[in-house]
C-alpha cells in the first residue's frame, strides 16, 4: 500500500519542473501556430534550467551517502540522482538549442518535439531516481516512447522513418524482455522494491529464477545502452534520426539507461551477490563490455558518415561504461560508481558538442554528415575544427580533456577493484582507446589535412554557437580542473 | 626558495600565453605572427636561463619544486621540480625553439599563425613533461605533446603526411597505454600498502614492488619509453616521420622529443622498478647495440638524405640506451651528454637539409654533388654539425659516445671494485666492442653522405644556381654551432652539473634494488621474519580484529 507523507515532494523538484513544463509544451503548440515558435524553445530551455536548479537545491538539503526513501520506497532520493537529473536536464537545454536551428533549416517545425523531449527527461529523471522496477519501467518507457515519435519527427525523410522502426521494433521487444525479466524477479523475491529485494536475495539461495531474471535483464539494457550483441538498430537510428534527437539518443537516452542499471544491477542485485557464486552478474557484464568496446571500435573504424560513426563510438562508450559498472558492482566501497557518473558527464558533454557541429555545419542544400563533406574545415572556420577536435580528443581520452580524465578515473577505479581482478579488462580497454583514436583523428585529418570542397555555409545560430562554445569549455575544464565535479559526485 | 619555485610554472606559462596570442593575431599578418612567437620562445629560453643561474650544482636533488594540491580525490599534484637531468633537458627545448621558428620562415608560408601556436604548446607540453614529479602530470603533459606534432607532420608535411601522422600517433598512444595500465597498478599498490593514494614520484619512489611485479611494470613502462627512443626494432615509425615532417617538425621531433625515452627511463622507469630495469636490462643493451649497427647499416643503404639522418637517430639513440644500462656514473652522464649533443647536431642536420631543400625541393643525394663550391658557408656550417655527430674529438659528439662506450666497458667494475651491475649485465664488453664499431660505421656513413652533396664536380645544371645560406640562415646556424664546439671542449661544466644528480641515482638505484623480494612494501620496511606473517586476517572476521594485527 503506497502511503504519501506530504515531505515526499520535496525530493520531487526536477521531476516535476520537467514534467508540467513538459505538459505545458504540448498545449502550447496547439497554440502557438505559426511565426511565433521561437518561444516554444525558449520554455525548453527555461523549463529545464528550472530543472538543473531544483536538482541543485534538492542535492544541498540532501546528506551525502544518504538514501531518502520517498512514495513509500517507489523513488529514491540521493546526491547521485539529482546530480542524474542534472545532467539530463542539461543535456535536454542544450539540445533543444540546437533543434530549433534544425528545424529551421531542415523546415521541419514539429512543435511536440520541445515536449517530448522534456517528458522523456522526466522519464529519465525518474529512472535516475526509482526505488522499484515499476519506477523504473514506467521511466524507461516514458522515456523511450517519446524518443520513438522524435526520432520520426522528419516525416518526409526516409531514413528516419526506417530508423524510427527499426528502434521502434526492437525497444518494444527488449521491454518485453524487460517486464519479463522484473516479473521473474518479483517471483523469486516476493517484491518489487529494490532494497527489498536486495535483502531477500542477500540471505536466500540464488534460484535458477533469478538467473532467468538477470539474463532478461541484462538483454533489456543491453538493448537500451546499444551493448553488442544487442547494438543492431543503433547506427541506423542514429543516422535517420534529426541531428539533435541522435544527439539525444546519445547523450541522455544513454546516460539514462545506465542510470537504470545502477540502480537494478549495482544497487539491488549488488555485484558480489547472484548468481554463480561471487561475481554475479558483473562476470556477464565483463565479457559483454570487452566484446562492445572492440566490436564497436572496430565497426567505428570503417564509417564514413560521421553519424554513424559516432553512433558505433557511442556503442564503444557504452562498454567502457560497463566496465565501470562491473567494478562499481564488485567493489561497491569503490569509486566504480562515482567515475561512471564522472565518464557520463564528460561523454555527455562531448556528445552534445559533437553532434552541435554536425548540426552546425550544415544547411539544407548540403547537410555535410560525409567525412568527405568535412574537408577543409579548419582552413575555412578554424574555431569550429578546434571544438571539434577538442570533443573528438574528448572522446578519445586525450588530455587535456574531460575525456581523458573520465577515463583515466574508470579505468584506476576498475583496476583497483578486488585485487585487480579486473585487470584484463582494464588492460582490453586502454588497446581500444587505441583503436578508437584512428577513427576520431579521422575527423581531425579531414578537418586540418584536406583541402576543402565547396565553400562552407554553415548555420547562423546564436543558439548553437552558444552550445559549441559551453561544450568546448566545459570539456577543457573538466580535464584540467576536475576538483570541482568530483566534488559533487561526493569523492 | 619561494620566490624561485614560481619560476618552473612560469615557464611553462611563458609559450602558453603565448600561443593564445597568436592565435588571437590577425590571420592576413604572418609576419607578426612569427615575430611574436620569437619573441616568446626567446623570453622563454632567457627565463630558462635565469633558472640556470639560480640552479645550485651541489645539490643533487630536485630544486625549485613548486608543489600545489590539483585533484586530491585521485591523489594527483601540481608538482613540478628541476634536477641536473632535467636542467640540460629543458635547456635543451628552450634553446632548440627559436632556432626552430626562426628557421620556418621561409620554409612556412602557409597557416602561419596556426604553425607558430603550434610549436609554442608543443613547447609547453614538453617542459611540462621534463618538469613533472607526479605521475599524472606527467602523463598529462606526455600526452599533450602527441596532438601538437600530430598536426604539425600531417598539416605542413610531405606527400605521404597523413600515413606518416597516423603511425606517430599510433605507435606513441601504443605505448604510452600501457604505461597508463601500469601507473594505475602501481598507484594501487602503494595505496593498498600505505592506506593513502599518491601520485607523487617521490612517495612512488619509495615503494618496492615484488620482483616478477616489476618485471611487467617495467615493461609496461620500457615499450611506451622505447618507442619513443626509439629503440631497435620499434623505431619503424621515425623514418616516416621524419621524412614527412617539416624541417621544424623534424628538428623537434629529433632534438627533442626522441629524448623523452631516454629520459622516461631515467626518471621513471628505472628508479620505479629496479628489479625489473635489473633483470630486463641486457634485453634493452642489446636491442640498443643492435640499433646501433642497424641503424647505420640502414642509413648507409638511404638515397634519401633526410632518411639518412633519420635512421642516424636510430643508431646514435642507442648510444644512450648503452649508457643508462650501464648503470654507472660515466655511463648515465654520456647518455645525457649524447642526448644533448645528439639535439644539436641533429638540429644541425635537419636544418642544413631543409637549407638545400627550400632551394631544389628534393631530397636524392644523387641530385646534388659540388654544392661546396657554390655554397661554401653553408658548406662548413654543414661540416661542423656532421663532423659533430660523427664524434670528432673536439666537437660535442665524441665526449658522450666515448664515456657511453666507457661507461659500458666499466660496467661489471673495475679490478679493484666490482660493481653490483656485474651480476645483471653479461658480456659488458662484447656490447662495449658492437657499440664501438658503431662509431666508425657512423663515420662512414656521415662522411658518405657528405662526400656525395658537397664534393666532386658540380655536374647537375640546377645546382649551378643555388645561392649561399642569407643571413637569417646563419643566424639559425650560429648558436648551434657555438654548443657543438663548446660542449667538444669544455664538457667539464656540464659534467659537474650532472655529477650529484647522477651519483645519487645510481646510489638510490643500488639501495632499491637490494630490498629484499617479497610482497609490496615501503624501501626499509620489509617484513622482517621470512616466514609468513603469524596473523593473517581470515576475509570473514569482518571489520573488528585486534589492533596488532594491521602492522603492514
Amino acid at each position: 500500500m503506497i502511503t504519501i507523507v506530504p515531505n515526499d515532494f520535496l525530493y520531487l523538484g526536477p521531476l516535476a519542473v520537467l514534467t508540467i513544463v513538459g505538459l505545458l509544451l504540448i498545449l502550447a503548440e496547439a497554440f502557438a501556430i505559426g511565426k511565433r515558435r521561437r518561444f516554444l524553445m525558449q520554455l525548453t530551455v527555461a523549463g529545464s534550467v528550472m530543472a538543473i536548479f531544483a536538482a541543485i537545491y534538492t542535492w544541498r538539503s540532501i546528506e551525502p551517502g544518504t538514501q531518502i526513501s520517498a512514495f513509500s520506497g517507489m523513488l529514491i532520493a540521493d546526491r547521485m540522482s539529482m546530480f542524474l537529473c542534472a545532467l539530463f536536464a542539461g543535456s535536454t537545454g542544450l539540445i533543444a538549442m540546437l533543434g530549433a536551428a534544425h528545424q529551421r533549416e531542415y523546415d521541419w517545425q514539429v512543435g511536440e518535439f520541445y515536449g517530448l523531449m522534456l517528458l522523456a527527461a522526466a522519464g529519465m529523471c525518474m529512472i535516475a531516481m526509482a526505488g522499484d522496477l515499476i519506477t523504473i519501467f514506467i521511466g524507461i518507457e516514458t522515456m523511450s516512447l517519446a524518443v520513438y515519435v522524435m526520432t520520426a519527427a522528419r516525416r518526409r525523410s526516409r531514413r528516419g522513418s526506417e530508423g524510427a522502426m527499426k528502434y521502434f521494433l526492437m525497444g518494444a521487444f527488449a521491454s518485453g524482455f524487460l517486464v519479463y525479466g522484473m516479473a521473474l524477479l518479483y517471483g523469486a523475491t516476493g517484491s518489487t522494491n529494490l532494497q527489498t529485494i536486495r535483502s531477500v536475495l542477500a540471505t536466500s539461495q540464488s534460484s535458477s529464477l533469478t538467473v532467468a531474471a538477470i539474463f532478461m535483464l541484462i538483454v533489456a539494457f543491453g538493448f537500451k545502452i546499444a551493448a553488442i550483441p544487442f547494438h543492431m538498430w543503433a547506427p541506423d537510428a542514429y543516422e535517420g534520426a534529426p541531428t539533435p534527437v541522435t544527439a539525444f539518443m546519445a547523450a541522455a537516452v544513454k546516460s539514462a539507461a545506465i542510470a537504470g542499471m545502477i540502480r537494478i544491477f549495482v544497487q539491488a542485485l549488488g555485484g558480489a551477490i547472484v548468481p554463480f557464486g561471487q561475481v554475479g552478474w558483473s562476470s556477464i557484464f565483463a565479457i559483454i563490455a570487452a566484446i562492445t568496446m572492440t566490436v564497436g571500435n572496430i565497426a567505428a573504424l570503417r564509417q564514413d558518415n560521421i553519424k554513424r560513426m559516432l553512433a558505433y563510438s557511442s556503442v564503444a562508450h557504452a562498454g567502457v561504461l560497463l566496465v565501470g559498472l562491473v567494478a562499481a558492482g564488485i567493489a561497491p566501497e569503490g569509486e566504480g560508481l562515482a567515475s561512471v557518473l564522472f565518464y557520463l558527464l564528460a561523454y555527455s558533454v562531448a556528445t552534445v558538442g559533437a553532434f552541435g557541429v554536425v548540426v552546425w555545419i550544415g544547411n539544407r542544400d548540403r547537410e555535410r554528415v560525409l567525412l568527405s563533406d568535412w574537408y577543409g574545415l579548419a582552413a575555412a572556420k578554424p574555431a569550429a575544427a578546434m571544438v571539434m577536435t577538442l570533443f573528438m580528443l574528448s572522446f578519445a581520452g586525450i588530455p587535456p580533456t574531460g575525456g581523458f580524465f573520465a577515463k583515466f578515473f574508470l579505468f584506476k577505479s576498475a583496476l583497483m577493484a578486488q585485487d585487480q581482478a579486473l585487470l584484463w579488462l582494464v588492460i582490453v580497454g586502454v588497446l581500444n582507446s587505441m583503436i578508437s583514436i584512428f577513427y576520431y583523428l579521422k575527423v581531425v585529418m579531414a578537418m586540418y589535412f584536406r583541402d576543402a570542397t565547396g565553400e562552407f555555409k554553415p548555420l547562423n545560430s546564436g543558439a548553437v554557437t552558444f552550445v559549441l562554445v559551453l561544450c568546448g569549455i566545459l570539456v577543457l575544464q573538466m580535464g584540467m580542473m576536475p576538483t570541482s565535479w568530483l566534488g559533487y559526485l561526493g569523492v | 626558495m619561494t620566490g624561485a619555485s614560481a619560476l618552473l610554472p612560469a615557464l611553462l606559462a611563458l609559450p602558453l600565453i603565448g600561443a593564445i596570442l597568436v592565435m588571437l593575431l590577425p590571420k592576413e599578418e604572418p609576419g607578426l605572427a612569427r615575430g611574436v612567437s620569437l619573441g616568446v620562445s626567446i623570453a622563454t629560453l632567457a627565463l630558462s636561463l635565469v633558472i640556470l643561474g639560480l640552479y645550485d650544482t651541489k645539490i643533487a636533488s630536485m630544486q625549485m619544486v613548486f608543489d600545489k594540491e590539483w585533484i586530491p580525490g585521485l591523489g594527483a599534484r601540481f608538482k613540478l621540480g628541476i634536477d641536473g637531468i632535467s636542467i640540460f633537458m629543458v635547456l635543451l627545448t628552450t634553446f632548440l625553439m627559436p632556432i626552430i621558428l626562426l628557421s620556418s620562415y621561409k620554409a612556412v608560408t602557409s597557416k602561419v599563425r596556426e604553425f607558430c601556436a603550434l610549436l609554442l604548446i608543443l613547447e609547453v607540453g614538453m617542459l611540462g613533461a621534463f618538469l613533472a614529479l607526479d605521475l599524472f602530470l606527467f602523463y598529462v603533459f606526455w600526452e599533450i605533446m602527441l596532438i601538437p606534432m600530430y598536426l604539425l607532420i600531417g598539416i605542413w608535411g610531405g606527400q605521404k603526411r597523413i600515413y606518416a601522422s597516423i603511425k606517430f600517433v599510433i605507435y606513441t598512444m601504443a605505448g604510452s597505454l600501457l604505461m597508463l595500465v601500469a601507473i594505475f597498478y602501481l598507484y594501487a599498490q602503494y595505496g593498498s600498502v600505505t592506506g593513502e593514494y599518491t601520485l607523487e614520484l617521490s612517495l612512488l619512489n619509495r615503494l618496492v614492488l615484488p620482483r616478477d611485479v616489476q618485471m611487467y611494470c617495467f615493461a609496461a613502462f620500457a615499450l611506451a619509453f622505447a618507442i619513443k627512443v626509439p629503440l631497435f626494432p620499434l623505431h619503424t615509425w621515425l623514418p616516416d616521420a621524419h621524412v614527412q615532417a617539416p624541417t621544424a617538425g623534424s628538428v623537434v621531433l629529433a632534438g627533442v622529443l626522441l629524448k623523452f625515452g631516454i629520459y622516461g627511463f631515467l626518471r621513471f622507469a628505472m628508479p620505479l622498478f629496479p628489479y625489473g630495469a635489473a633483470e630486463l636490462a641486457p634485453y634493452m643493451a642489446y636491442l640498443a647495440a643492435a640499433g646501433i649497427v642497424y641503424g647505420a647499416f640502414v642509413a648507409f643503404a638511404q638515397s634519401d638524405v633526410k632518411k639518412l639522418v633519420a635512421y642516424s637517430s636510430v643508431s646514435h639513440l642507442g648510444f644512450c640506451m648503452i649508457g643508462i644500462f650501464a648503470m654507472n656514473t660515466q655511463g648515465i652522464e654520456g647518455s645525457i651528454y649524447a642526448m644533448i649533443s645528439h639535439g644539436l647536431t641533429t638540429s644541425g642536420l635537419f636544418l642544413a637539409i631543409g637549407v638545400v631543400y627550400e632551394r631544389r625541393h628534393t631530397r636524392e643525394m644523387s641530385e646534388y654533388g659540388g654544392i661546396w663550391k657554390q655554397m661554401p658557408v653553408f658548406a662548413g656550417l654543414f661540416l661542423i654539425c656532421m663532423l659533430g655527430s660523427v664524434g670528432l674529438p673536439g666537437l660535442s659528439g665524441f665526449v658522450g659516445e666515448f664515456l657511453t662506450i666507457f661507461g659500458m666497458f666499466i660496467s661489471g667494475g673495475t679490478a679493484g671494485e666490482p660493481s653490483f651491475w656485474a651480476e645483471f649485465m653479461p658480456h659488458p664488453m662484447l656490447l662495449g666492442a658492437v657499440a664501438t664499431s658503431g662509431v666508425i660505421f657512423g663515420a662512414i656513413y656521415l662522411l658518405y653522405m657528405f662526400q656525395k652533396m658537397m664534393f666532386g664536380p658540380l655536374d647537375n645544371p640546377k645546382n649551378k644556381e643555388l645561392k649561399d645560406v642569407s643571413w637569417r640562415e646563419i643566424a639559425v646556424f650560429t648558436p648551434l654551432v657555438i654548443g657543438i664546439f663548446a660542449m667538444g671542449l669544455f664538457p667539464k661544466p656540464f659534467l659537474q652539473t650532472m655529477d650529484p644528480t647522477v651519483d645519487q641515482f645510481v646510489t638510490r638505484f643500488e639501495a632499491k634494488l637490494a630490498e629484499p623480494d617479497g610482497p609490496a612494501h615501503i624501501m626499509g620496511q620489509a617484513a622482517v621474519a621470512p616466514t609468513p606473517e603469524p596473523a593473517q586476517v581470515e576475509p570473514h572476521a569482518g571489520h573488528n580484529h585486534a589492533p596488532g594485527e594491521a602492522a603492514h
